[in-house]
């Protein structure tokens, strides 16, 4: 996968979650379901993907009871594979793609520089402000805060959200004083790496479509 | 090369910030920047690159010029390659997801080819030593590594003036040795360097020339020897009180851990920890960042739970205890006061707990305003205090629900030596009355004057426990690296 054009890292992710969504029958999402397991293996991603399952589990039980209690069985079924199938396809996406080769990707498609910077400086401080709330948290029961997810607690969230909010508007400023301070602003800027399509790439997007083609005929068949 | 001519400066909205500073840099320099917090110290680095006036706005008033060039007529992507300036916060700084793509931003901006991009990387990587560091995210990196990251993606950009506001930070001793070395290196390679730090007693020693600034005014420019004695009498470099030998000090332990281990994701952080801390004891517990003490101290209020072992806390084991059930005898303050503030005024803010816990003692908290001279601050905002004020605060809104233990995590990270001084002389206070302290730190200067007893926590092992006189100079502790050489660091060591 590291020798792919984002370009095609993004077009297949799309291709996956338009096959995904065409699917209504549990058989085709449970095929789609095997092949993007099988995915994981050959990208080297097995590991790191039984690592999520804990977070990933709980939310598709939640589905599966949710959908059982409000339909049917089958109805459940359905919501939960492809509620797995979605997620499996945003993990591969996102651990094959860093956030400067998306950016990359999206400048090569016309897209302004300064939309896709903000898009990927954003995936750059989604773990850090994950960081910053772990550490509010703990300083906040530390003083008998309690964030606990529980109704009695809602009116605590204050506590949360405030010094998380503040702390991420310093960081902002910060941010645009370090940016400022190497030449974002500064005109006639180039780029390091140059995309282009190889046979790889020519491939896969072939071997996609034709596969989304190939589950859509099967659905409407 | 840089000239300031009666220098004043306000942000929009503020008072002046800089009051008529006078000042010129050579090529090749070493300069080094103190002051209190809130001095101007950052002002003045942002006026060196034009953050001031460009960025900030605000009324700029005198001449300030680099190579001739009035600063005003100058933007900020224009002077880049000529200053380039390391933010205090690395975070901020590294705002890339890989360390490579990191130091390719300031290239990519100059226009530069790919080719010569990936040369300067390599180049700069090597110089520092950070090969190893390329492919890695900023996330991953240790406080050291972050610095080293930070000054190399501005050193690639060759600027002839380095700027650095507050390198050494949260660095323990061995990663401020690491980078007074690489400074010095670079100084040495031709480049002018401005060191802006408040922690004097790290790099001092390496400069050429000391500015001390003192409320937006010039008060010392000179040679760092002379410097040294104007530091001390501003109590930039603190003064700490005797220790205490006072307090109820028994054999009754308050807090017990036994054999405590903890794993996150597969890998040992504490490896079969035990230490007892005896009622009105203060003790610390030093180490490196990433030794494991911000981890222990977590399991002592139930923020974490042990993977083995226990904590046992006034005879009761925690195990199943919310850490806002514990908040009321034991009180843990962390590091960045920034973390807890959320209400308008800081006596809205201190009374939080009390009310909470049901603690609202109205002479206790009178003894509070007196004892951390609050009385001034209670109807301001907790955001609009200084450093050493917004600590203060944090430390007090744990004191006011009257814990019977309370745990500082490394108390002096931000703080100027007047802070430091005067947080010293608090906790002394709360000692001769018999609070038990326990503090998590690396500032062994802090822990010297504060604690009783030494608990070294080493790669997530105590590996010691003892008197901090036994253990300073202990041979083995310092070739395990547990311990820094005595005198490193120390102001008048050219290490």
């Amino acid at each position: 996968m590291s020798h792919l054009d984002p370009r095609t890292k993004l077009a297949l992710g799309l291709m996956a979650i338009g096959a995904v969504f065409v699917a209504e029958e549990p058989g085709t999402l449970l095929v789609e379901c095997i092949i993007i397991l099988l995915c994981l293996p050959l990208l080297g991603m097995w590991r790191a993907w039984l690592h999520s399952l804990r977070f990933v589990l709980p939310m598709v039980g939640l589905v599966f009871v949710i959908g059982f209690l409000s339909f049917d069985i089958w109805t459940s079924l359905v919501l939960s594979i492809r509620l797995i199938n979605l997620l499996n396809v945003c993990f591969i996406f996102f651990r094959s793609v860093s956030p400067e080769e998306m950016g990359g990707g999206l400048n090569k498609m016309g897209i302004p520089y300064g939309f896709t910077f903000i898009l990927t400086t954003a995936m750059r401080y989604v773990p850090l402000i994950g960081l910053k709330i772990r550490h509010i948290v703990d300083a906040q029961s530390s003083r008998g805060i309690d964030l606990r997810f529980k109704l009695r607690n809602v009116t605590n969230f204050m506590a949360l959200l405030m010094p998380l909010l503040v702390q991420s508007f310093v960081l902002s400023d910060e941010l645009a004083m370090a940016m400022e301070s190497r030449g974002f602003a500064r005109k006639g800027r180039s780029s390091r790496k140059h995309y282009r399509f190889n046979l790889w790439d020519y491939g896969l997007m072939i071997l996609s479509l034709t596969l989304l083609v190939f589950f859509i005929w099967w659905e409407r068949g | 090369m840089i000239l300031l001519r009666d220098i004043r400066y306000r942000y929009p909205r503020t008072n002046w910030i800089l009051k008529g500073v006078d000042l010129s840099v050579d090529d090749g320099e070493y300069v080094f920047v103190a002051g209190a917090n809130g001095s101007g110290k950052s002002t003045l680095g942002y006026l060196f690159n034009g953050l001031v006036p460009h960025f900030f706005g605000g009324t700029l008033e005198g001449s300030a010029s680099i190579n001739h060039a009035d600063i005003r007529d100058k933007s900020v992507a224009e002077l880049f390659s000529h200053v380039g300036l390391v933010l205090q916060n690395p975070d901020a700084q590294l705002f890339n997801s890989t360390i490579e793509d990191e130091i390719a931003f300031g290239l990519e901006s100059l226009g530069l080819s790919g080719g010569e991009i990936n040369n300067r990387i390599r180049e700069i990587s090597r110089t520092l030593n950070i090969e190893d560091l390329l492919g890695r995210s900023p996330e991953t990196l240790s406080g050291g590594e972050k610095r080293l990251a930070a000054i190399a993606s501005v050193l690639c950009l060759d600027p002839p003036v380095l700027l650095m506001d507050e390198p050494f930070g949260d660095l323990d001793w061995q990663a401020a040795k690491g980078l007074r070395q690489t400074l010095l290196e670079i100084n040495r390679s031709g480049k002018t360097l401005v060191v802006i730090e408040q922690r004097v007693d790290r790099s001092l020693q390496d400069a050429t020339r000391c500015l001390i600034l003192d409320a937006g005014s010039l008060l010392h420019d000179g040679p760092t020897e002379t410097a040294k004695e104007v530091l001390i009498k501003e109590h930039l470099i603190p003064n700490y009180p005797n220790r205490s030998q006072n307090g109820p000090a028994t054999t009754d332990p308050i807090l017990t851990v036994k054999d405590l281990s903890h794993l996150i994701q597969g890998k040992e952080i504490l490896k079969s920890v035990s230490l007892e801390v005896r009622a009105g004891e203060t003790v610390a517990i030093i180490g490196r960042n990433g030794s494991g003490k911000t981890t222990l101290i977590k399991h002592f209020n139930g923020l974490l739970r042990p993977t083995e072992g226990k904590v046992v806390f006034q005879g009761e084991e925690i195990r199943g205890k919310a850490p806002s059930e514990m908040a009321a005898d034991m009180g843990l303050s962390f590091q960045n006061p920034n973390n807890q503030f959320f209400k308008y005024r800081v006596k809205d803010e201190i009374l939080v707990g009390p009310k909470i816990v049901g603690k609202l003692q109205e002479a206790w908290l009178e003894e509070l305003w007196n004892g951390f001279n609050l009385r001034g601050l209670l109807e301001k905002s907790p955001y609009r205090l200084s450093e050493g004020e917004k600590r203060r605060v944090a430390i007090a809104s744990i004191l006011a629900m009257r814990p019977k233990l309370l745990i500082l995590d490394e108390p002096t990270s931000g703080q100027d030596g007047r802070s430091r001084e005067a947080l010293a002389l608090l906790l002394s206070t709360l000692k001769d009355r018999g609070l038990t302290t326990l503090i998590a730190t690396h500032d062994l200067n802090f822990a010297r004057a504060m604690a009783d007893r030494w608990i070294i926590l080493h790669e997530g092992r105590v590996v010691q426990d003892g008197s901090p006189q036994d253990l300073c100079n202990d041979e083995q502790l310092i070739r395990l690296g547990a311990l820094p050489d005595p005198d490193l660091g120390q102001p008048g060591n050219k290490n």
